[in-house]
Order: C-alpha cells, then sequence, then structure tokens
C-alpha cells in the first residue's frame, strides 16, 4: 500500500492497523460462509423434504365384514381370508324346547381372496336356502391426508338353490321357474371415515333387485340405508354396531323389520373373531336388510359369530432379507 | 480497496451457494428380519431420508414407519396399528456424529462408528452403530447393519404371538448420498 512520504512517521502504524483489520473483517466474512449445523438443523432439514408424502389411514376395521355386512376394507393383495359365519336360533323360543336358541344353527362359509390391494372377489354358501353368493368388492378412495373418507364398491349375486315349492322364514311359498328367478342383485356404496385411533363410522347406502319378489304387493327393486360403527377398547378388542333401514319402499303390509346388530370383536394374529347379537338370521344382503322377520323388542335375538382367517399366498420373507 | 472488495464478494459468493459440505438421499433403503422357528418376518422401507455433513461428520435418518412394506399385507397392517402404533409415533430418526475422522478427499472404504440416539416407537436409546462408509468422487455411501431389541423400544409382543416374534429384530441399512441441494 502507497503511503505518502510526509506521513510516513506518524500515521504508518494507524494504517499498518487498518491493514490487519481489513483483512481480519474479510477472513471473518469468508469463515461464515461455512456455516455450522447442528444434529437438529439436519433433522429439520430431512423433515421438510417429507412433509409433503401423502399418508394414507390403515385399518379403518379390523375386518372386511361389519357383523353381518361389509367394510370399505378389502383383502390385501395375494391374501385369502377364510369365512365361517355362525348364527344359532332366536332367544325367545325357549329353553326346553331350543335352548335359547342354540339348539338350532345356520352357517355361512366363504372364501374372499385380494387381487390386488383395491379389489376383492369372494364366493360363499349359506346353509339358509342354500344360497350360493358371488361377489366383488373394489376400493375406490382412500382416506389420507387429503382424502375425508374410505370409498368402496360392492356388487354380489346371490342365488337360492332350495327345491322349487320351499317357504322363506317368513312362511311364503317361493315357486321358481328357472334359475334366473332365484338371484338376486346387490350393490351397496361403501363409505367410512375413521376418526380417531378408536373410532370408525360407516355409512351403507345399498340397493337390492330380486328378479323375483315375494309377493305381488312387494317391489322387485328396494333401497336401503345402513349406518355401522365401531369403537376400539384396547389394540386388540373393540365394539361394533350395524343398523340397516330399509322401509323406504317396503309395502305397509310388510311383516319385515329392519336389521339392528351389536358385536365384540377379537383379533389375535391371523384371526378375527367376531361375536354378536342380531334380530337377522340370514348372513347374505337379501336375507338381512331386505328379509329380517324377528325384532328386538320381543326377544326375537339371535346369538351368532364370525371367524375370519387370513393365509398369505405370498412369496417367503426370507427372500427379502438378503 | 480494490482487492477488499474483491475478497468481500468472494466471500459472499461462497456464503450463498448450496451448501457444499452437505450430503443427502431420500431413497435410504432400510430392511428388518425376524427369525423364530415358527415364523419368519420380514419388511423393507425404500423412502428413507438421510443427511450427512461432511465438515462435522454429523449424520441425521429419518423414516416413516407406514412407508415399510411387508408381502403379507395383514402382518403390515399389524405391524403399524398393533406394534409401531405408526399413528402415534410416525417416524423412526437416528441423529449422531461418526467418531472416526474421515478423509473425503481420498476415495476408499472406512469403518466407522455412529454414536447417536435411536428413536423408535416414541423411546430413544443411545446407540453406538458400526458401519463401513465408502466415498467415490461425489458419491458418499454408507451401509449400516445392527439389532434391535424390541423391549429397548416398549414395543409389547402379546403372548399369544410370543413364539412368533423374535426379541431381538436384525437391520441392514444401506444410503447412496449425493450433495444436498436445498428446493
Amino acid at each position: 500500500m502507497k503511503i505518502p512520504v510526509q506521513y510516513h512517521n506518524t500515521f504508518l502504524p494507524f494504517l499498518i492497523v487498518t491493514n490487519i483489520m481489513k483483512k481480519l473483517i474479510v477472513i471473518l466474512l469468508c469463515s461464515l460462509s461455512i456455516q455450522a449445523f447442528s444434529q437438529d438443523d439436519l433433522m429439520k432439514m430431512l423433515e421438510n423434504e417429507t412433509k409433503n408424502q401423502t399418508e394414507y389411514t390403515i385399518a379403518t376395521f379390523k375386518g372386511t365384514r361389519l357383523i353381518n355386512g361389509q367394510t370399505i376394507e378389502t383383502v390385501g393383495k395375494n391374501q385369502l381370508n377364510f369365512w365361517i359365519s355362525h348364527r344359532f336360533g332366536a332367544l325367545n323360543t325357549g329353553f326346553i324346547e331350543n335352548f335359547f336358541g342354540l339348539d338350532e344353527a345356520r352357517i355361512r362359509l366363504g372364501l374372499e381372496y385380494g387381487i390386488n390391494n383395491q379389489l376383492t372377489v369372494g364366493i360363499g354358501r349359506s346353509s339358509q336356502e342354500k344360497m350360493y353368493d358371488f361377489y366383488a368388492k373394489y376400493k375406490l378412495l382412500r382416506q389420507s391426508n387429503t382424502m375425508p373418507v374410505t370409498m368402496t364398491l360392492y356388487g354380489s349375486n346371490a342365488i337360492s338353490t332350495v327345491a322349487t315349492g320351499s317357504s322363506l322364514e317368513s312362511g311364503t311359498v317361493m315357486r321358481y321357474k328357472d334359475n334366473l328367478e332365484r338371484m338376486t342383485y346387490t350393490g351397496q356404496v361403501l363409505i367410512a371415515r375413521k376418526f380417531s385411533d378408536r373410532f370408525s363410522l360407516q355409512l351403507m347406502p345399498t340397493f337390492l333387485h330380486f328378479n323375483k319378489s315375494e309377493t305381488t304387493d312387494t317391489p322387485n327393486n328396494m333401497v336401503a340405508l345402513g349406518v355401522g360403527g365401531r369403537m376400539k377398547l384396547t389394540k386388540r378388542l373393540s365394539i361394533t354396531g350395524e343398523y340397516y333401514y330399509a322401509d323406504f319402499n317396503r309395502p305397509a303390509s310388510s311383516l319385515y323389520n329392519n336389521s339392528l346388530a351389536l358385536g365384540f370383536d377379537i383379533e389375535t394374529g391371523g384371526h378375527v373373531f367376531q361375536l354378536h347379537f342380531t334380530n337377522s338370521r340370514g348372513m347374505i344382503e337379501r336375507q338381512f336388510i331386505a328379509q329380517t322377520t324377528k325384532s328386538w323388542s320381543d326377544g326375537g335375538i339371535f346369538y351368532g359369530f364370525n371367524i375370519a382367517r387370513s393365509f398369505s399366498l405370498d412369496k417367503k420373507a426370507k427372500e427379502l432379507h438378503k | 480497496m480494490k482487492n477488499v472488495f474483491k475478497l468481500l464478494t468472494l466471500s459472499i459468493l461462497i456464503s450463498s451457494e448450496s451448501f457444499g459440505q452437505l450430503y443427502a438421499t431420500q431413497s435410504g433403503e432400510i430392511n428388518f428380519f425376524s427369525e423364530t422357528p415358527v415364523e419368519n418376518i420380514s419388511a423393507v422401507n425404500k423412502t428413507v431420508g438421510a443427511i450427512l455433513n461432511i465438515a462435522t461428520n454429523e449424520v441425521a435418518v429419518s423414516m416413516k414407519m407406514s412407508a415399510f412394506d411387508f408381502p403379507n399385507k395383514l402382518m403390515q397392517e399389524h405391524f403399524n396399528e398393533n406394534y409401531m402404533e405408526s399413528e402415534k409415533f410416525p417416524t423412526g430418526i437416528f441423529k449422531g456424529k461418526i467418531l472416526e475422522p474421515i478423509d473425503y478427499t481420498k476415495n476408499g472404504t472406512y469403518d466407522i462408528t455412529a454414536k447417536g440416539q435411536l428413536t423408535l416407537h416414541g423411546v430413544t436409546q443411545a446407540r453406538d452403530l458400526k458401519g463401513k462408509l465408502t466415498v467415490d468422487n461425489q458419491k458418499i455411501s454408507l451401509a449400516c447393519n445392527f439389532d434391535i431389541k424390541l423391549i429397548d423400544h416398549k414395543i409389547d409382543v402379546p403372548k399369544l404371538v410370543f413364539a412368533k416374534i423374535a426379541e431381538v429384530i436384525s437391520v441392514k441399512s444401506k444410503y447412496a448420498f449425493t450433495p444436498y441441494k436445498k428446493k
């Protein structure tokens, strides 16, 4: 740095100091560019990156059936569920005569398979009216941090295979001219929301079509609305309720009642046990939604249980860990 | 003065550049394996986030528990709902520091120990995790295998399925770091 000769003696120390100071300032500015990151700053940066990922709600219900009817849950990919549904007789049929209903039994055996995580197909057979049911379920919407509900479509065809001239539970004698007359179709749009870890609620708008209706004044098409929910008591125990209102276009002369069911779910590893009381004897939509003869008010309550066992048909776990 | 100005602008430019000392990844992979005579359980998470500060050797790892993929979907549901309680504790975290000094300018593989805190299921444990760090020009890769004792993180296994789930789970993790660019 050029210093004018006459200032040499007096200003030299001052000039040297300012020179050093300027260099110091520059060094300080350079060192500020290498910032200090604490481990928490690193963590905050990571969290910012993952903030916008969609988080889907899981396990709104513990299984694919609520009590009598379906839930929005579908079967996982390559998973097979085996269902045994059992209904005893009605409680008000006396102790000596019927052991409060335990002497009687109706069974439905079913299998359902997850083609992928959204699409489930299933078949089943009930001892009541010897009915076969075939169904498919498709999960259209999934609840997440951007979607308020889960929506699943359900469609089934149920075929009664009892000999023509047999009577229904209501006493009506059904005469079938051909196999098509034995079929009843069900369509449902299941909508559910998991409100909290413990509480889930579901709405079940339902449409039924009977190829052959029971009487001349019973309509072939029927509309119903179901509402159901579950409340978790512990990690593996919950109470459930399910109600189907079907009086929208049922004739006033009909002796049928709406279906109400209350139950208790126990989950253990690969099984779900569902224990319940309901006024419906049947386990297929046409039977419990449209043709429930008994009512809670006069003790026409059936005790029943469902057991679902899950099998995984996927590759062995060991292959993954290499 | 001219020189000072040049130095000043240079230092400002250096400070506004993306942090040259940070390396990160959002596709780290962690898989775990539980082996018992009755049943084997395994799952993999391929969206693990990790960040490494090569100036201070500090490292942070964060993963979403619900991103662990199981071939058996029911197992995945039980893992999240009953064991990890992923709705209450959605992320697993490790933050720590690599103890050995590493020359990031020299290519090679180093045996390292990361000393820090591992938080899983809401419970934090001090851990020393051993691994291998490989430097290959601008790519840093890290592989770290360790064990997790379920009781250390208060993960309850009910008596009914006791024989199906191992008490100690073996975990393998690998990360491929690239220079971090802030969005």
